[in-house]
């Protein structure tokens, strides 16, 4: 019985010191992933101003879009916090099909971090994977002609206006950034987005959402971006 | 590096967007005849549900259906109250007839899926009333009417003989 005892204390005190081993180890490699190169090169390095073409893009060539800017710190060419701001706007004139007409336009504001994911952290082109934490309020306008209810051939109105609406969410970022010549930096990215809250009011649900896009199961959006370092 | 760039570019102009309408798009209430006990109770004679256009024209709902326990009904888009008859004709005698009128009140709401989507109303139902010929009780079990097809609405009980 006390050869038994010991046997399973013996056990016991190994599998602890595994589990702290692997609980350290764990520790320490999560501490290198957030921890700063050491080199000579300063940790602050300086600011970059970028701007996304692809929303601008379809707010000129489509019914919605945004106007989007961001301003990004670079920390020791390692570690970027971001701060993107934009101003989203959908006017998608009387659908040939359903007769609906949407509006809406409101600022939406992101802010989040990135890390450069290369090796060689001080090199001209980086490889971004970053988080970000969106929110935007906006009211949304819906319009439709009068229609006659398909049985009792009633008029019937359909539309709503101002209705206030609230979104949150998070984007999972993968991005590159290429150096051209000078401070002159183009970049892309892929957004993996997640709705983390909402309310959209009376309507139950919007179509096109500030900054977000259109709500739909593929979730993907992306930014091709002019940045300048300053 | 410029690989990825132009990839990333291609893949923006490749784009391709897709129209996620429900499949589900009708907005009925769904009635179920019971005893007082809550039973489920199967129609024996025939059943055949009208209503009155905007033009004063009559529309039927339901057309002499039997042998069933559980049926659905259209609601009007914005109309404050539907002014249902209901027509019961008895298999046991062919003349006979009784005929009950039920007015159901509701607050109308419009629901947006898309642009894309056609529009459709969702409905909150307030009160239902109605007479007494062939229908004992007329109660709302769930006031929320939307494209769900599975809620049960309202419990119709029938006058029994006994």
């Amino acid at each position: 019985m006390t050869k038994r005892q010991h046997i399973s204390a013996s056990f016991r005190r190994l599998t602890i010191s595994l589990l702290v081993l692997l609980f350290a180890q764990a520790a320490q490699a999560q501490l290198k992933f957030f921890s700063l190169q050491k080199d000579s090169v300063p940790v602050f390095r300086g600011f970059a101003l970028s701007f996304d073409l692809v929303g601008a893009g379809m707010l000129s060539f489509g019914d919605y879009g945004q106007l989007e800017g961001a301003l990004r710190v670079n920390l020791h060419d390692e570690w970027f916090p971001i701060v993107e701001a934009g101003y989203g706007k959908a006017n998608h004139p009387t659908d040939e099909v359903t007769g609906i007409s949407y509006r809406t336009k409101a600022p939406y504001f992101r802010i989040g971090i990135d890390k450069n994911l290369l090796k060689k952290k001080h090199g001209p082109n980086r490889l971004y994977g970053g988080l970000r934490y969106a929110f935007t309020s906006y009211k949304v306008d819906l319009d439709r002609q009068d229609f006659p209810d398909p049985v009792w051939q009633w008029d019937t109105g359909f539309g709503a206006t101002g209705v206030a609406c609230k979104y949150h969410w998070l984007e999972v970022v993968l991005g590159v950034d290429a150096k051209i010549f000078g401070p002159l930096h183009l970049g892309w990215s892929v957004r993996y987005k997640r709705r983390l809250a909402h309310n959209e009011g009376i309507l139950g649900k919007t179509w096109y959402v500030p900054g977000f896009g259109i709500y739909d199961d593929s979730a993907l959006g992306g930014t091709f971006n002019v940045i300048i370092d300053i | 590096m410029r690989k990825l760039l132009t990839m990333a570019v291609a893949a923006l102009l490749t784009a391709c967007s897709s129209i996620d309408c429900p499949v589900q798009t009708q907005v009925t209430t769904q009635y179920v005849i019971c005893d007082h006990d809550g039973e489920a109770l199967e129609l024996t004679g025939e059943l055949t549900v009208t209503s009155t256009r905007k033009d004063g024209s009559d529309v039927t709902l339901l057309n002499l259906v039997t042998g069933i326990s559980a049926f659905s009904l259209p609601v009007s888009y914005s109309h404050p109250e539907d002014e249902l008859v209901f027509c019961f004709t008895s298999n046991l005698g062919a003349d006979t007839l009784a005929i009950d009128t039920v007015w159901v009140k509701k607050d109308d709401f419009p629901h947006f899926e898309s642009v894309e989507c056609s529009a459709s109303f969702f409905h909150e139902l307030t009160s239902v009333r109605h007479t007494h010929n062939i229908i004992d009780s007329l109660v709302i079990l769930n006031r929320s009417v939307t494209y769900d097809q599975t809620t049960t609405h309202f419990r119709l009980v029938p006058k029994t003989d006994d």
